[in-house]
Formats: structure tokens, sequence, C-alpha cells
């Protein structure tokens, strides 16, 4: 069908000696697939890309759900803010990316300009301070999405565990830690699967705000099959790359799927 | 009942922080150069809208040109999007086409990185000398939000009650009847979601954009990250040139919020 030919496309590559600078394409067996290995870039990328996910998506999933917590009550004001903590999603990353750019640059930037007035010695993209920055950004642009999903699952509790748990005589916090958390377990477990398979294909926002740099410390494994391929020209080597890649997230496919399933009856 | 103002507050605070960089770029944007240019809180009002008037064209940039790529994307990757995928999941569901295995390869799809599509669009494209037209980007666009338009129409149409198609087989409709004047009316609430998601990531597209296209299909995304590289101190045009990239987006979505909640929490993945 039509939406198998690239992916057969994209294997075959990945088999084939293909060099930009070379006329001939020819089949490569393994070839590819031996010399990715090789590559230390390779390694040093995946494991940014794991780290950095991980971490990402710990924080985004502990934030939004705490901001969904706030936002399960009625107070005024609710809707706009509620619309507003939308806004992110909305907004494409690599945008948001040249945003970052504006108002972290030292120059012009307001934040670093705060930071001065403060007199905070921090430069935002040195090499020490550069994971903890990115990871920073990627938490203020991706917690709307864990926020939204994780709001949509505490509407979906019925009220009458809330009223149960009041006649037992539960406490707020009782509530929370032995009601709403195992209940809303596999919605949290949900919603980490999809961000995290969501930020290990980090590609435009880090490509915009650092290029992967300095040197090659936050290349990200997207950036690495895009610079293989489209700038140092080795189709074959970043097609390897990807494969490599689908299979590395191929273990989570069947909780997606099981979960998905699940939904398509009840119509969450 | 005690109004909760303690809650409002600490939403707002959140909410300001998370939109931090929409009101950077666009405080830049209104500010004069001669104020951005002498410090981050030097406030100047350019009364002029200069920076707008430049993103727009009239200092000779190819913004204008960027931003009806991306409309013209957007939409045509809805349009083809909604198209192709109505009448599919529609045999899917009912006409037990390809059964729950195909839905299940969609996900798997789904799932899978855009980058892997990067390299065999590109050669596909390549060949059929597409490069730099909005089509290739429209294809590309719709193969990836295709997936989820699927998923999304298979999960609908599975709610409707058999019994109206039903009826209306034995007062002698065909199918392509019955899909155009019973399920399609039906079906609004999952089209706007599918449509309101499939403009919101076609327009967010880099990946794609900045493999497939080098100069005239170029959308506003590629556009606006080349502007920093390209005129490194024209900070206000920059800053207004985002914020009119983000504008249509926002306004778009926001009108259909309601939609993108529901799209967004019944299991879409971002592609």
């Amino acid at each position: 069908m039509l939406l198998i030919w690239p992916v057969y496309l994209g294997i075959k590559t990945s088999f084939t000696h293909d060099v930009l600078s070379e006329f001939a394409t020819y089949g490569a067996g393994l070839e590819n697939y031996k010399n990715l290995i090789k590559q230390p870039n390779f390694w040093l990328s995946l494991r940014f890309t794991m780290i950095y996910a991980i971490v990402a998506t710990i924080l985004e999933v502990i934030l939004g759900f705490a901001l969904a917590l706030l936002f399960d009550r009625i107070f005024p004001g609710k809707r706009v803010l509620f619309s507003l903590m939308l806004v992110p999603i909305m907004i494409a990353p690599s945008l948001m990316a040249v945003m970052y750019r504006l108002i972290l640059n030292e120059n012009i930037g307001v934040i670093p300009g705060v930071l001065q007035r403060l007199g905070i010695e921090f430069s935002i993209f040195e090499q020490h301070n550069v994971f903890g920055s990115l990871i920073a950004l990627d938490v203020l642009e991706f917690t709307a999405f864990t926020f939204l999903l994780s709001y949509s699952a505490l509407q979906n509790m019925p009220s009458e565990i809330y009223e149960a748990a009041a006649i037992d005589g539960a406490n707020a916090r009782q509530v929370l830690t032995r009601v709403v958390l195992p209940m809303l377990r596999p919605a949290l477990a949900i919603i980490f699967l999809l961000r995290i398979l969501d930020s290990i294909r980090t590609f435009d926002s880090v490509f915009i705000l650092t290029g992967g740099g300095p040197g090659t410390t936050t290349q990200t494994v997207g950036i690495y099959i895009y610079k293989t391929a489209f700038i140092f020209g080795d189709f074959g080597l970043a097609a390897s790359a990807s494969v490599v890649l689908v299979l590395l997230l191929a273990p989570f496919m069947p909780s997606i799927i099981k979960q998905f399933n699940l939904n398509q009856g009840g119509g969450k | 009942m005690r109004r909760n103002y303690g809650v409002t507050l600490i939403a707002s605070i959140w909410v300001f922080i998370f939109l931090i960089p929409l009101l950077g770029a666009l405080y830049t944007s209104l500010r004069t150069d001669n104020a951005i240019l002498s410090g981050p809180f030097v406030w100047e009002f350019d009364s002029t809208f200069s920076h707008y008037k430049n993103a727009m064209g009239a200092a000779g940039y190819d913004f204008a040109n960027f931003f009806k790529n991306s409309i013209i994307i957007s939409i045509g990757t809805v349009a083809l999007t909604i198209f192709i995928s109505f009448p599919a999941s529609y045999a899917i569901v009912r006409l037990g086409f390809g059964g729950p295995w195909l839905l299940r390869l969609a996900l798997a799809l789904r799932i899978t990185p855009a980058i892997f599509f990067v390299i065999p669009f590109y050669k596909l494209f390549t060949a059929y000398n597409l490069i730099d037209s909005p089509l290739a980007l429209i294809l590309a666009n719709s193969f990836i939000n295709m997936t989820l338009a699927l998923l999304v129409f298979s999960g609908a149409i599975n709610e409707l009650p058999l019994e109206i198609e039903e009826a209306a087989a034995v007062d002698g409709a065909s199918i392509w009847k019955t899909l155009k004047t019973i399920v399609l009316p039906l079906l609004g609430p999952g089209m706007a979601a599918v449509g309101v998601l499939t403009f919101l990531f076609s327009w967010s597209d880099y990946l794609f954009a900045v493999v497939l296209t080098s100069s005239e299909a170029t959308p506003v995304t590629v556009g606006a990250a080349n502007f920093v590289t390209s005129y490194g101190v024209r900070w206000g045009d920059i800053s207004a040139a985002v914020c009119l990239s983000v504008l249509p987006p926002l306004v778009f979505a926001t009108a259909a919020q309601k939609y993108l909640v529901k799209g967004l929490s019944s299991g879409a993945v971002k592609g």
C-alpha cells in the first residue's frame, strides 16, 4: 500500500552504498551498519538523546500533572487561563526556538538582561550549562501538552469517587495519593510514553538553538541523521542510523497500540 | 463559596512563564531599532510598526512569499489528508477492508520518527523533480498526518450507530451517497479535530521543509529560522516575522480549541 512504500525505500537505502559525491549506488549488504557501529558520534548522539528525553519527560509529566490538579477546580478567570496554557502547543517548535534565541541573546535578550541586573553570571549556551538550558526550554515548551492530557484524564474521573472518599473522611492529600494517583496511573503512563517518544525525535528546537553544538555535545539522533545525509552526503549511513532508531523505538509500539484499542470503544 | 483568587494568581504566574518567549518576541517587535540596540529594557514604542512593514516585504525579504507557501501547504495538506483518509477509514471500519491490522500498522507508522521518512522522501521527490515545490511538502505532510486522520476517523465511525446507514441502504442509497449525505455531517466534530490538528502539524513542520525546499517553496518555519542567521542584527524585523508566523495557527486553533483538545486527548501522537 501507499503508506508502506517510503518505509521500504528507507530500509533499502540503509543496505545501499549511496554517497552524494559518487555517482554510482550499489548494494552494500551490512556495510553501513558495520560503519555505523564504529561511529562514536552516533553513540554519543544516542546517549544524549536518551538522557535528554528521559529527564525532560519526567519533569514535564510531573509539572503538567501538578498544573492539571491546580486547574481541576473552579476559580476566577479559569477559561482564559486554560486557553492561554494551551498556546505553546499551537506554536511551531522551530518558531519557538527562534523566539528563545531572541530572548536569550546576550546583547538584546531580556533573560540575560535580567540575570545581569541580578548580578548572576550565567552563560546559557556554554558547555556546562547547555544541557540544563535545553531541558528548561523543552519543559517550558511541552509541559502544555502533558498538562492538557493530564487535565482531560482528571476530567474523566467519575465525581462519585471524590464523594465516596469524602464520606469516608479522607483529607485532600489522602484523596490524591490513595485515590487519584492510583486511578490515573495508566493514563499517566501513556502520557509519559507519548511524550518520551516525541522527545526522542527532537530535532527542530535543538537544531535551531545550538545546531548540535558546542561541538557535538547536544547532537540528537535526529540531528546526526540529518547531518550525515544532507551535510556529509552519506545517505546509506544515515538511513541505517534511522533504521536503528526505529528498532529502538519498536518495543514501545505494542503498548501504544494496546492503549489505542482500549480507547477506541470508549471514545475518550 | 470562597472565591479562589489564590489559584488564579498561581495559574497566572505559570501562564506568564510559559508565554515569556511569545511576549518577548512581541515586545522586541514593537520597539524601535534604537531601543533594541541600546539594551533589553529600553522602551521606545515604534508607532510606525516599521518591523511589521519590513517583514511583510518593505525591506525586500522573501517573507511574504514564505507566508504564502505556509498557507498553501497547510491548507493543501488538510484537504488532501481528509480527502484520502475519510473514505479509507470508512472502508476499513464498515467494509472490513484490512481490518484492525491496517489500523495497527497506521499506529506503528505514526510512532515512527519523521526523520526516518526524510531520506526516502528526498530520494522520491528528487526522482520526480518535485524538490522545492509546495506539492512535495503537501504530499510529505499528508503522509505523516494520514495515520492520525485514519485513527481519529475510524474511532468516530465506530461510534456511529450502524442502523442509520442500514436505513439509508434500505432506501436505496449507494455507499458513496450514504457517506456524503449521512455519515459526513454526523462526523463534523471528528472532521474538525483532524482538520485543526493537521493544520497545526503541517504549519509546524520544519524537518521536511528544511530538506525538501531550498527557496521557492520555503515555509515560514524554515524562513524564520534562516532569518536569524542571515540577517543577524535585524532583531526587530525577525521578531515581527515570528509574531506574524505564529498568528494563523494560534487564531485557528484557539477558535477550534474544543476539537483540538478532543483530538489531542484521544491518543494523538505528534509527528
